[in-house]
């Protein structure tokens, strides 16, 4: 119950404080988000796997979150970021992608 | 080797994918399989806070995204139709003065002929200037002429697409800048005394050129259709237009599916050429500079 009011709490604040994400640190939030909804679809399977820790899951969130942001921030001192971000975007894509379909196998049981 | 024989019976068909599967394999944070070994049965559940804290930066962290993606669009859309207001704006500005130009100019004709209706002298001087400003392009001409009229295709005129195969067969029916210049230069050699692109007066010293998608005659975008018009004998330049290089040039475009009219007319105005500016050059023998 606490957990869904924190995530409408932290939508609503998303949406009426419309905080301006500063210049230089606009390239790294698309990735974010992606690293994000990798936790996100994690602690979702998780959950339906009957195994779900929420300690886990802020830990992972907010350690994507920063990993993959640092790999992009390294990458673009390298001159290699935008070859680094898609590696980052198809490993997260993939582990998104079969999270949601272990969540389906859960839900729909097919 | 034996043992490699071996290796390779047992190995897995999808071994050289083992990235892919591992990925697929190991999608679950393996600390969430840890943390169920480690609870103990009859541990308490924590409150949910910590929880509900990681939920608000999964909230704040979307919707900041999304926001960011909404505003994004409507800027660039926002900076396009303000440049394009500012071009409409000083477009008509120009414009504003070009009127101005040519008023101030017949108000300097009617004054110097006036002038030089003085004298038998200056009746004769008036007269050549006349002469010279109508073949210069210095000064507004009349007379039977043609007009030629060329025309975007009718698939060049819809917006622009994304795919850019539909861009390429989109762009080659364009007029282009090279285009104008050749039906101009066939309608000089047909024997046009005088020529103009879209009301610009042609001279000396115009260009025909393109800058983006846009025909710049003497610097003035233009925009389809494109009327050519000359002053000259109508039937004997409509000929010569038709089978001289004109009209198989003509025909070429037409293949692109640029459309394009000739007519001739008993009576065509055309304005005075926007400027000759003369800088440098001096007729020779004088000290001042040409006018």
């Amino acid at each position: 119950m606490i957990a869904a009011i924190g995530l409408v709490v932290g939508i609503v604040a998303g949406l009426f404080l419309e905080p301006t994400v500063p210049l230089w640190l606009q390239p790294y939030l698309p990735i974010a988000v992606v690293a994000a909804l990798d936790a996100v679809f994690g602690g979702l399977r998780a959950l339906l796997d009957g195994i779900f820790d929420d300690k886990v899951f802020v830990v992972s969130f907010v350690a994507n979150v920063l990993v993959a942001a640092l790999i992009v921030y390294l990458g673009d001192q390298l001159g290699v970021g935008s070859q680094l971000s898609t590696g980052v975007v198809v490993v997260l894509g993939i582990r998104i992608f079969s999270n949601a379909a272990a969540i389906r196998r859960h839900l729909f049981s097919a | 080797m034996p043992g490699r024989a071996q290796y390779d019976a047992t190995a897995r068909p999808d071994a050289s994918m083992s990235l892919l599967t591992h990925l697929t394999d190991n999608a679950l944070d393996a600390g969430y399989a840890e943390a169920a070994a480690r609870r103990q049965p009859g541990q308490p559940s924590r409150p949910g806070w910590l929880l509900a804290a990681g939920l608000i930066a999964v909230g704040v962290l979307l919707t900041t995204a999304a926001a960011q993606v909404r505003d994004r669009a409507p800027a660039t859309a926002q900076a396009r139709a303000q440049l394009s207001r500012e071009i409409e704006a000083r477009t008509a500005a120009t414009d504003a003065l070009q009127a101005r130009v040519e008023q101030l100019r017949a108000a300097v004709t009617r004054a110097r002929s006036d002038a030089l209706g003085l004298t038998s002298t200056g009746t004769r001087l008036s007269a050549q200037l006349a002469i010279l400003e109508a073949v210069t392009g210095a000064g507004a001409v009349t007379g039977p002429g043609l007009v030629v009229r060329l025309d975007d295709a009718a698939k060049a005129k819809q917006p622009a697409a994304g795919d850019a195969r539909a861009q390429a067969t989109q762009d080659q029916g364009r007029v282009t800048d090279r285009d104008l210049q050749t039906i101009v230069n066939e309608v000089w050699a047909a024997g046009a005394e005088a020529v103009s692109v879209d009301g610009q007066r042609l001279t000396a010293l115009s260009a025909i050129r393109s800058a983006g998608e846009a025909i710049l005659v003497d610097f003035r975008p233009l925009s389809p259709p494109y009327d050519i018009v000359a002053i000259g004998n109508a039937q004997r330049m409509q000929t010569g237009l038709a089978e001289g290089l004109g009209g198989s040039y003509l025909e070429v475009l037409h293949g692109y599916g640029i459309t394009s009219s000739i007519q001739t007319r008993k009576q065509v105005t055309l304005p005075a050429a926007s400027g000759l500016p003369v800088r440098y050059a001096s007729v020779p023998g004088t000290t001042g500079r040409a006018p």
